[in-house]
């Protein structure tokens, strides 16, 4: 589904990825740990399509097609959906009316006709049940005000919106309690198919106790450092990155 | 003659008193054709809508005092920060005071305009920063300009800051029936300079007054200045406080104005910003009582990018009295992340007090924070009944209630002395006993 | 790719005035030019009596003393008054007992406009008096307000038709020596609407005009009466597009509330007038003054969304005299590429316990230029008085400027006032976010506007706010983020 080979990335003529070479097929969860500052976020930004990084050498390929000039709604309307580690604020645009133009941006980009409103309606319903958020929640404008642990189950529930094929959850885990945490992570599993993928990108290995991955690389300064089974998340955080650190050294 | 006509007509005799071959005098004469085609501004003008000073107009003012009239230090030693050391630049209607100042030419020139305007080794300073950046076009300023002689001049070189602060002082003794001064001060702090100035007005009796007064500061890359006014003058004295400040990149100037006496009072407080980094802080307290009026006109021109101002204006209006605030913000096209702010808030004691307000942006950048609040309300009659209950009496509870208001203002004023001189003002203003600073 | 900000402004400069189209109809029309005899003319063609032809003479004789005003934000070539026709009427004059009467043309301009008004009719319940070229050619719902005793006709009808209401109330917020554009609208005014709610009467429809300019070089002066006696209530809608047109047109109109006792009035209008081409050639001059009064426990509530004209001068007042009595006024205003507009509200505090809000949000791009001001005042016998301010602006692209002036004046230490205003602009990252859920630039820029000026939407009657909001998206597609 995903691959992405030899990227090289960075903003302003500063490299921060180094040549990431990763495959994700449907049906996959992927981790990428890493400590601070190694490109995680850069990572995600950069299939996202944030304009501000400047991808200088390899390239990223979504079902063989090389994502380089397609803009973020395309990619959007392709299945790539980021969940951002700091979800931005919009003055007085409700999640609901956010939510319902970008479901039907995304339904004209594919040709179909606007979501008739009653079946909209029974969407939200039921991803909102999914994510156990409150329905005036949703008339809420959007991010404005909440606290971290409802920002990132918004995240997660415009996911389960869109219905992605391939999910990014960038540092969702962080500013989230424990049962935020189990909420979060119930929602992922159970919009978790054969045939989409998620790519978890997180310091900690705590999310991956409720999201258990199939594969776990380890970013260090721009590259991937070692790839493994979800062990490898536990040894990392017996070790911690020191452990990687020094081995890349080496 | 009515007062335009006579100080149109007194500027001959202001020739014979000063050197007309100097360059400076170009620039007076240039001032006076400017003054004497505006005259004095009506409430027609737009930036004088709510002051009129027509009443002053009326009165029969002197230009230049008789004679040299003297001092006894005791007599005025309560006016003085006298708990700590300071430079002393003293005039008595508008004439120098040797015996009560206490200039220095050591590293740094805390001395006087009239030696900074005539000796030659004053002159390249001059040449570069006197009339620079007031207004050659606002009539009061130019009248100003046009009779300018005396005054303060300070001059801080790169890298110096003077040993203690600095006082401005003007004492009118009102042996004239009805004085007019018209002082003019030049500061300029040079690179990574740094100075506090306090500057006070002070008639002893109560004969009219009325002060036209112009300051220029310059501050250059990194200098810091801290101003601040004292306006607590007798019920005969008016004052039209004229301030222009020009900053480099990351200065920093702070101007408190504390506004309690006086008759009519008129600031002009403009911030011009020439560079990047800069930050511009003007804050305020006004308590009026009686027929006070005072008028807050603050301009910030944010010019360059990357620049903030802060303004925190709060007034307390009793009696009769009026308040005007006009804060005026330009954040030209190029001054982008320009974060401006702007706050003022009042209180109406009085059924016969006013407030006139008007906080104007105008901006021209699109990458900026800029915002402005204004309030008009009463005392918190729930905190007064608190206070009450627990045993304080009513004008008490209201008198801490209002310096509570104030108080944020006060947080920023640097010379510990001197903010316990505003508290004790502000009590007395109040009518109340307290001890504020415990 | 996503969009650059050049291709951006590119299609937003080419992006072609809705509207813009011309209906040809022949008019009647008087010689160009503004005297005695011209004021006199108008009210003849218009049967007045005397006592209205008096009005308009005393009106004519104050403005030729008075000077048009500076003071606003605006910069403009200053029309020429000798140089405009102050008098058209579209030639096919009588009215008619059904559409299918009404030239097939004129219908079919107001189908391109969106207002059918056999859909009209049918779906909204909205009765429609429409005003082209000064002469309302068409009223519908008329039996059913008639029923309730409600009054909805053109001015010159009630002038005919209810003089003692007219000559009681017309003048009587706006008086024609008001300011110079009210005195020209006094003298030449051609015609309007007016409108009676009889005491105790909930009007049960959204009364609305729709307004165009239609002949060349013909100025539009409206005049709007509405009066709500005690106890009643009325909503009333006024929306307007324009042709396109080279030449600038002056529209002074006057509008006049008079809210009695215990009355509410709700005042909406969405103002899309031709705002003249990307170059800043053409567009409407839209001079208009619009003023409430409120008696006792009344309410006028003002609400407008500003898109059209060159030049807006525009500011609907509420004078809070009765006790107890509301004042609203929510505002959005949005300038584009050389348009300016001066815009905001006056509220009079005189009665006792007197409430006011205003909310207004100014929406600059290209290279226009868009000024609030108002002025909250508080007499001294207003006990009581509260107001709440917001002015909130947004920039978008570094050419434009946005300016506030809010004069506050209170003499009165029980008043109560709060005032707020910011500026900001719209973030790359909130567009990244709506980008990465599948939002385009333009979509998400129209989202993040309507989020923004989401409070004064609000305020709008349901089909209103629809309009209202794709007014909003034309006028701003493609402007920079």
């Amino acid at each position: 589904m995903l691959k992405i080979n030899n990227l090289h990335a960075g903003v302003e003529g500063n490299e921060i990825l180094k040549g990431i070479n990763l495959e994700v097929n449907a049906g996959e969860i992927h981790a990428i740990m890493g400590p601070n500052g190694s490109g995680k976020s850069t990572l995600a930004s950069v299939i996202a399509g944030k304009e501000e990084f400047e991808v200088t050498e390899g390239n990223v390929l979504l079902d063989g097609q090389d994502l380089e000039d397609s803009a973020p709604e395309d990619r959007a309307h392709k299945g790539i959906f980021m969940s951002f580690q700091y979800p931005v604020e919009i003055p007085g645009v409700s999640v609901t009316n956010f939510m319902k133009t970008a479901i039907n941006e995304s339904r004209k980009a594919r040709g179909l006709e606007d979501m008739p409103a009653n079946q909209m309606l029974k969407l939200i319903r039921e991803k909102a049940e999914l994510l156990e958020i409150d329905r005036k929640f949703l008339s809420r404008s959007l991010n404005e005000g909440f606290s971290g642990g409802e920002k990132k189950r918004n995240e997660i529930f415009q996911m389960a919106m869109l219905e992605p094929k391939l999910a990014i959850l960038d540092e969702t885990d962080s500013g989230l309690d424990i049962d935020a945490l189990r909420i979060v992570a119930n929602g992922v599993n159970k919009l978790k198919s054969k045939d989409n993928a998620v790519i978890i990108i997180t310091h900690y290995q705590r999310l991956l106790d409720y999201i258990v991955p199939d594969y776990v690389h380890v970013l260090h300064e721009g590259k991937i450092v070692k790839s493994g089974t979800k062990e490898l998340a536990h040894e990392l955080e017996a070790k911690g990155y020191d452990w990687i650190k020094n081995g890349a050294v080496v | 003659m009515d007062l335009k006509d006579k100080l149109v007509s007194s500027f001959l005799a202001f020739e014979s008193k000063v050197d007309v071959e100097h360059p400076v005098h170009d620039i007076r004469s240039e001032a006076i054709k400017n003054f004497e085609d505006k005259g004095f501004p009506s409430k027609k003008a737009e930036a004088w809508k709510y002051t009129s000073l027509k009443g002053l107009q009326k009165i029969d003012f002197s230009i230049f005092p008789k004679e040299v009239n003297a001092l006894e230090y005791k007599e005025v030693k309560k006016f003085f920060l006298h708990e700590i050391e300071t430079y002393k630049i003293v005039f008595i209607d508008g004439i120098y005071s040797s015996f009560l100042s206490e200039t220095t030419h050591d590293g740094v020139d805390i001395c006087l305009m009239s030696a900074a305007l005539t000796k030659p080794m004053y002159k390249p300073v001059i040449d570069v920063y006197f009339n620079k950046i007031a207004s050659k076009d606002e009539s009061l300023t130019t009248l100003n300009t046009a009779f300018s002689r005396e005054g303060a001049y300070i001059y801080i070189p790169k890298n110096k800051m003077p040993k203690k602060p600095i006082e401005i002082l003007h004492f009118s003794t009102g042996n004239e029936t009805s004085l007019m001064l018209q002082p003019r001060n030049l500061i300029i702090a040079e690179e990574n300079a740094e100075l506090q100035v306090i500057e006070r007005h002070q008639s002893l009796t109560s004969n009219e007054v009325l002060t036209n007064s112009v300051t220029e500061i310059f501050a250059a890359e990194n200098a810091i200045v801290d101003y601040y006014k004292v306006q607590n003058d007798s019920k005969a004295a008016s004052l039209i406080d004229n301030t222009y400040i020009n900053q480099k990149d990351k200065s920093v100037v702070k101007v408190h104005t504390f506004s309690f006496g006086g008759k009519l009072t008129r600031n002009n407080l403009n911030f011009f910003q020439n560079g990047e980094h800069i930050d511009s802080t003007m804050k305020g307290v006004t308590i009026l009582s009686d027929k006070q009026h005072v008028d807050h006109h603050t301009l910030v021109h944010h010019i360059e990018p990357n620049c903030e101002s802060h303004q925190d204006y709060k007034g307390i209006y009793g009696e009769n009295s009026t308040g005007v605030f006009n804060g005026k913000i330009i954040v030209d096209k190029i001054a982008q992340k320009t974060n401006a702010f702007q706050k003022n808030n009042n209180i109406l004691i009085s059924d016969k007090a006013t407030i006139n307000t008007k906080p104007q942006l105008e901006i021209f950048a699109d990458d900026v924070k800029c915002s402005h609040g204004c309030t008009i309300g009463q005392l918190d009659e729930e905190a007064l009944f608190y206070l009450q209950s627990r045993g304080i009496p009513k004008k008490e509870a209201r008198a801490l209630l209002m310096y509570a208001f104030a108080n944020n203002v006060l947080e920023s004023v640097h010379i510990p002395e001197l903010k316990s001189r505003i508290n004790k003002l502000i009590a007395l203003k109040l009518g109340v006993r307290l001890g504020f600073d415990l | 790719m996503a969009y650059t900000e050049e291709e951006l402004k590119k299609e937003l400069e080419t992006k072609e005035y809705e509207y813009g189209f011309y209906t040809d109809i022949e008019s009647d029309t008087l010689p160009v030019g503004l005297n005695e005899d011209i004021v006199v003319a108008i009210s003849k063609k218009k049967e007045e009596p005397s006592w209205m032809t008096d009005w308009r003479l005393k009106a004519f004789k104050a403005w030729k003393e008075m000077e048009e005003p500076e003071w606003a934000n605006v910069t403009y070539q200053k029309p020429d008054f000798q140089a405009i026709s102050y008098y058209s009427a579209p030639n096919s004059k009588p009215k008619y007992d059904s559409l299918d009467e009404v030239d097939p043309e004129l219908l079919d301009t107001f189908k391109k406009l969106g207002i059918s008004l056999d859909e009209q009719k049918k779906l909204t319940g909205v009765a429609v008096d429409i005003v082209i070229d000064s002469v309302s050619v068409a009223t519908t719902f008329k039996k059913t307000l008639a029923e309730k005793g409600i009054i909805f006709c053109s001015i010159s009808e009630a002038i005919k038709e209810h003089p003692e209401l007219v000559q009681k109330y017309i003048g009587s917020v706006v008086p024609q020596k008001d300011n110079f554009y009210a005195a020209l609208n006094s003298a030449v005014f051609s015609d309007g609407s007016f409108c009676y709610i009889p005491k105790g009467v909930r009007c049960p429809m959204e009364l609305s005009t729709y307004f165009r300019i239609n002949q060349a070089g013909t100025g539009q002066f409206e005049r709007t009466l509405v009066i709500a006696d005690e106890g009643s209530y009325v909503s009333y809608l006024e929306g307007c597009t324009a042709p396109s047109r080279d030449e600038n047109q002056l529209h002074a109109a006057v509008v006049e509330l008079i809210a009695l006792d215990g009355s509410e009035i709700k005042y909406s209008t969405v103002q899309n007038w031709f705002p003249g081409d990307k170059n800043g050639k053409g567009g409407v001059f839209n001079f208009v003054t619009k003023r409430g009064i409120c008696e006792k426990n009344a309410k006028i509530s003002w609400t407008q969304v500003e898109t059209g004209s060159a030049i807006t001068w525009k500011y609907p007042s509420c004078i809070l005299k009765g006790d107890n009595s509301i004042g609203e006024f929510y505002s959005i205003a949005v300038t584009n590429n050389y348009q300016q507009a001066d815009t905001g509200t006056k509220m009079v505090h005189l009665g006792k316990n007197t409430r006011s809000t205003i909310i207004s949000k100014g929406i600059s791009a290209g290279k226009s230029q868009n000024s609030y001001r108002g002025l909250v005042q508080v007499s001294s016998r207003a006990e009581n008085a509260r107001n709440f301010s917001q002015c909130d602006s947004l920039l978008m692209g570094n050419e434009c400027g946005a300016h506030t002036f809010p004069y506050i004046e209170v003499k009165n230490k029980t008043a109560q006032i709060e005032h707020e205003a910011t500026t900001s602009k719209i973030g790359e990252d909130q567009i990244f976010y709506c980008n990465q859920r599948g939002i385009n630039t333009e979509k998400a820029i129209a989202l993040i506007v309507n989020g923004f000026s989401k409070e004064v939407l609000n305020k709008l009657p349901m089909e209103f706010a629809v309009e209202a909001q794709k007014l909003l998206e034309i006028s701003l597609e493609g402007s920079v983020g």
